[in-house]
């Protein structure tokens, strides 16, 4: 009897004990030493959006050749990347765990308005300096508590405004259907469409929405074909965007395709075929193979992790994601804290880094993003078909 | 004309929906298991094939063949090093374990693959296509249809018109009398699972240039095609065949006429519907226990 | 050294004698001490450690006790979740109640009585299905909820979600994390006390029956419909409980948190815990939780290693780890003979 209850103390104990040692170390400016800043991210490594984790990937590889440069102001960075299978509740633990835990100084990038939507909160109660979570935008728009959030990605649903637009505009389409994902990214670009031709004094020949989960897309192709389209804009991931264009190209006639700068990943060419000939796509930052700088960066990048090769254009927009912080870093000097840091990012006005062209921010100004251009996909090769095209500072 | 397009693409779709759940559908029927982790073999089938084509520039007859071969000997040795020892398991018990075999196969093929989407090199094409009575339909999807067909055909013949066949089916509804007989039993159930795995490698392969190649792309497939199973009878091979062209049809024209949104919703709703009425499935044989 | 059984209560009693009684409060009290000793996002883990064991009880009712099959469990516990979220902000109306005490133990029962009006729902066709037919209905079940949930933006929020304000006690709200692991933990400590009583009382041997022969229970008396719903309904209600809690540790709802994935998680926690036993459930979803949040950074091999340790498990012992447990207690007693 006695030996029972003492063994239940001891395990008790030793529970306690064990408890202990997993206590987190303490820092001065969280995640800033003498030697090293502390850079955290939450991604999607495994599961269904498991190609996104390709932007942490990217950006540990650049990361690491900036170290391997001297770093910055004599400090290495170091990158954690923690798995959170695309989920909400995964993703608010890594993040805690990356603040409490490993004491990052800044979360960079994030996949998922699900996600973000989650962890805003904490992240801006604990005053977490956050680069450009890769989600819609909304949820920025009159948020009081953004100052330590930079964001340098486009925005889905003026990029739909501006699809729309050309496509009424300059290509002379009536027609307008939307093939848009259920979900936040593909309902940023149906209220995209539907507000533009609001504006132009239309309505939308159709609006489909098809489910991640959907293997097939013939269907709702069939309705754009029934509705008799001459444009559909596109909001898809890179398989269903490709299902689409080989559905949508035996509708006769075949309607212009317009789709979201997430399409505009070169492996659109392989997995669409000749489908994608003539395809509309934005993009934010030049291409691989039309500048110089951008090329250097993807074969640094590649170089350091040659598993990249196939998922390229997401680890270069992971990079396009840390530039800033880099920029930021720099110009605050060797004594940084959040503050100065802040300070730092808001000073970068018009600034032109390895990929990102003129990017802007500024006291009260969060939204360092605000234009794209347009090129035509032809057997994978883009031809620009527009200058930059603005669309309006929000936050 | 919007109507007949819908009922072909769904014909060809459920065709492929058919084929999965045969897989399902045998493997119940002979060792009473359902394997969740048929679709998750159908995927790394595919990979296989993928990988032997892009990487090793075999053909694609020969890395069919190859994948048919290799799906035939990983469905049978799964079942020697898995499946017997949690052979007492219960229904629930088989249905987690293979549930954790998914979940495997899944993570191994992020993690050896990638997660990227990948285009599979198809002999038949999706941009060439055939006007036949002012409907269009492309070559792929008229050759997965046949193939699809041909597949089940040939099991057909295989359960129904040879001696292994009628072994299987002696051993499906009584293994202890069929082992008493001299039936090689465990013989059967590993051809078996071979057998339901080399059909998921079929049926991987021909939706690989629909869905394209990528660890979850079986995922909705297996979904319908389970579905599919139990809606004709889970021991009913034609069963399973109707079940899963119907599901096809009755979908399409769902998403087609009234919305794209509930499309798999309404495929479930009916399957209720019709368990509702006939819990043993359209073709299935009621179940009579012996008190 | 066993005890000397004198009368059937004793023989009935889950904790039996001194030496049990003092483990469990010893139990209870290290329980209580852990969220002072551990890291805030330790605890916060701790917190779905709870909700999960919650729903594994609760499954375990069907599943291990009924012997019914549910693949479509999460959509209970997002049914919970959501109906739990909406009766908040509705009593956000109504700042009497806001101040007298929060709304929260109303809201938790909401969650829990809209989710057992589902589970009685989806029983009525259990009473004809069996296995994978019961499995296929159960699995429509949950993902039509996430479909409807997904297409219907006034329950779900909309496109970013539903957000939740904290649960409030009088004028102290439990924002920490350590308030809400009392929360959490001091609902499952009363659900796990009414699990181990049903589980002895005459529904749970009525459950047992049912699972081990349905027609010699309908000989014996035991109404077959009544229990199947009746069981349905009980895992739902723990679900939907569940459901509420979580909405409270996350403080935000998003449709793709309760998928087929999460179904079957649930389904492999009671399995490799220990089927109809209530301590295997807890460890079930106490180790598996632990497993998908509490590993460091190689977290993307999780699928392999969650995948791996379920058929490990169930592969060396179908009994579950409850019952490699007992064998070992077993085996423990009679050393040395």
């Amino acid at each position: 009897m006695r030996r029972e209850v003492r063994n239940r103390v001891v395990w008790l104990l030793a529970v306690a004990l064990a408890a202990f040692a997993a206590a987190p170390a303490a820092a001065q400016e969280r995640g800033i030493t003498p030697s090293e800043i502390v850079l955290g991210t939450s991604a999607p490594l495994s599961g269904p959006a498991a190609a996104w984790g390709a932007t942490a990937r990217g950006i540990a590889a650049y990361l690491e050749y900036i170290n391997e440069q001297g770093g910055i102001h004599g400090r290495t960075l170091r990158f954690i990347i923690l798995d959170d299978a695309y989920q909400p509740p995964r993703a608010v633990q890594n993040v805690r765990q990356l603040v409490e835990r490993e004491g990052v100084f800044a979360l960079v990038g994030m996949i998922g308005s699900a996600n973000a939507a989650a962890t805003a909160d904490y992240i801006f109660r604990n005053e977490v300096v956050w680069m450009t979570p890769a989600v819609e935008q909304e949820q920025w728009i009159g948020n009081p508590n953004i100052e330590y959030l930079f964001v340098t990605y486009p925005n889905y649903y003026h990029e739909a405004r501006i699809l729309t637009r050309y496509a009424v505009e300059t290509l002379g389409k009536r027609r307008i259907a939307v093939l848009y994902q259920n979900d936040q990214y593909g309902d940023s670009g149906r209220r995209g469409v539907l507000d533009e031709l609001a504006a132009l004094g239309l309505t939308p020949a159709a609006m489909v929405s098809y489910e991640l989960t959907d293997a097939d897309l013939t269907v709702h192709v069939l309705r754009l074909g029934q509705a008799q389209a001459d444009a559909v804009i596109l909001y898809a991931t890179p398989a269903h965007g490709a299902m689409a264009a080989r559905a949508l190209a035996q509708l006769n006639p075949r309607p212009q395709i317009l789709s979201s700068f997430t399409l505009a990943d070169p492996v659109m060419a392989v997995l669409a075929g000749e489908a994608w000939n003539g395809v509309i796509v934005p993009a934010y930052f030049p291409y691989p193979g039309t500048d110089e700088k951008v090329d250097q960066v993807l074969q640094i990048i590649l170089e350091r992790n040659p598993d990249l090769a196939s998922m390229a254009f997401n680890a270069l927009a992971g990079v396009s994601f840390v530039e800033p912080l880099l920029e930021g870093l720099r110009r605050a000097g060797p004594d940084v804290t959040k503050e100065s840091f802040r300070d730092a990012m808001e000073t970068i006005q018009d600034w032109d880094g390895e990929l990102l062209r003129g990017i802007s921010f500024g006291p009260g100004r969060r939204q360092g993003l605000n234009r794209i251009f347009l090129s035509q996909m032809m057997d994978g090769v883009p031809h620009r078909l527009t200058d930059w095209i603005e669309y309006p500072v929000e936050y | 004309m919007f109507f007949w397009q819908l009922v072909v693409s769904g014909l060809s779709i459920g065709s492929l929906y058919a084929l999965v759940g045969l897989g399902v559908v045998l493997l119940y029927r002979t060792s009473r298991v359902l394997n969740f982790a048929h679709g998750d073999l159908s995927m790394v089938s595919a990979m296989t094939a993928y990988t032997l084509i892009t990487g090793a520039g075999v053909t694609f007859a020969g890395a069919a063949a190859l994948t048919l071969l290799a799906a035939f000997a990983v469905g049978a040795l799964f079942y020697f090093l898995v499946l017997r020892p949690v052979k007492d398991a219960t229904l629930l018990g088989q249905i987690v374990t293979t549930a954790g075999f998914a979940l495997v196969l899944g993570g191994l093929a992020v993690i050896v693959w990638g997660a990227d989407t990948k285009a599979m090199p198809f002999p038949l094409s999706r941009f060439v296509w055939y006007d036949v009575a002012g409907l269009r339909i492309d070559q792929l999807t008229l050759g997965s249809f046949v193939v699809a067909c041909a597949a089940m055909f040939l099991l057909y013949l295989l359960v129904q018109r040879t001696k292994f066949g009628l072994a299987m089916r002696a051993v499906s509804q009584n293994d202890a009398a069929a082992k008493v007989l001299g039936i090689p039993v465990r013989r059967v159930l590993a051809v078996t699972w071979g057998a339901s795995a080399a059909l998921g490698a079929v049926g991987g392969l021909l939706l690989a240039p629909v869905t394209f190649v990528s660890p979850a792309m079986m995922f909705e497939p297996f979904l319908k095609g389970f579905a599919a199973a139990v809606l004709g009878g889970l021991d009913s091979l034609p069963g399973v065949v109707i079940g899963g062209l119907a599901l096809g049809v009755l979908e399409n024209l769902f998403a087609g006429y009234v919305s794209t949104a509930f499309k798999s919703t309404v495929a479930f709703v009916a399957i209720l519907a019709v368990l509702l009425v006939r819990p043993e499935g359209l073709l299935g044989r009621k179940v009579v226990r012996r008190v | 050294m066993a005890q000397r059984i004198e009368a059937y209560e004793q023989e009935m009693a889950h904790v039996r004698g001194s030496a049990a009684w003092a483990g469990v409060v010893l139990l209870a009290g290290s329980l209580s001490l852990l969220p002072w000793l551990l890291p805030g996002y330790q605890v916060y883990v701790l917190n779905f450690v709870g909700v999960n064991i919650i729903i594994a009880m609760g499954l375990n009712f069907l599943v291990g006790y009924t012997g019914q099959i549910s693949l479509g469990h999460a959509g209970f516990v997002a049914v919970g979740a959501y109906a739990a979220a909406h009766f908040v902000h509705a009593a956000q109306a109504w700042p009497l109640i806001v101040r007298l005490g929060g709304p929260f133990v109303w809201a938790l029962l909401a969650g829990g009585a809209a989710a057992a009006l589902c589970g009685l729902l989806v029983g009525i066709p259990a009473i004809r299905l069996e296995g994978p037919y019961l499995v296929i209905v159960t699995l429509g079940f949950g993902l039509a909820v996430q479909q409807v949930l997904i297409n219907w933006p006034a329950v779900s929020g909309g496109r970013i979600g539903l957000f939740l304000p904290a649960p409030r006690i009088g004028p102290f709200a439990l924002e920490s994390d350590r308030s809400l692991y009392y929360l959490v933990w001091s609902t499952g400590a009363l659900l796990a006390w009414i699990a181990f009583n049903l589980s002895r009382s005459h529904v749970g041997r009525a459950f047992i029956a049912v699972r081990d022969s349905d027609i010699a229970a309908s000989v014996m008396g035991v109404n077959l419909r009544r229990i199947k719903t009746l069981a349905f309904a009980v895992s739902a209600f723990y679900a939907g409980v569940a459901g509420a809690l979580l909405a409270y540790v996350m403080q935000y709802l998003e449709p793709t948190m309760f998928g087929l994935y999460e179904s079957i998680y649930y389904l492999s926690m009671i399995v490799v815990g220990g089927l109809g036993t209530v301590p295997g459930a807890i460890f079930g979803a106490a180790l598996l939780t632990w497993l998908q949040y509490g590993l460091p950074q190689a977290r993307q091999y999780l699928p392999v290693v969650y995948g791996a340790v379920v058929m490990l498990v169930m592969a060396l012992e179908p009994m579950g780890l409850y019952g490699r447990w007992l064998k070992v207690k077993r085996w423990l007693k009679s050393w040395p003979l």
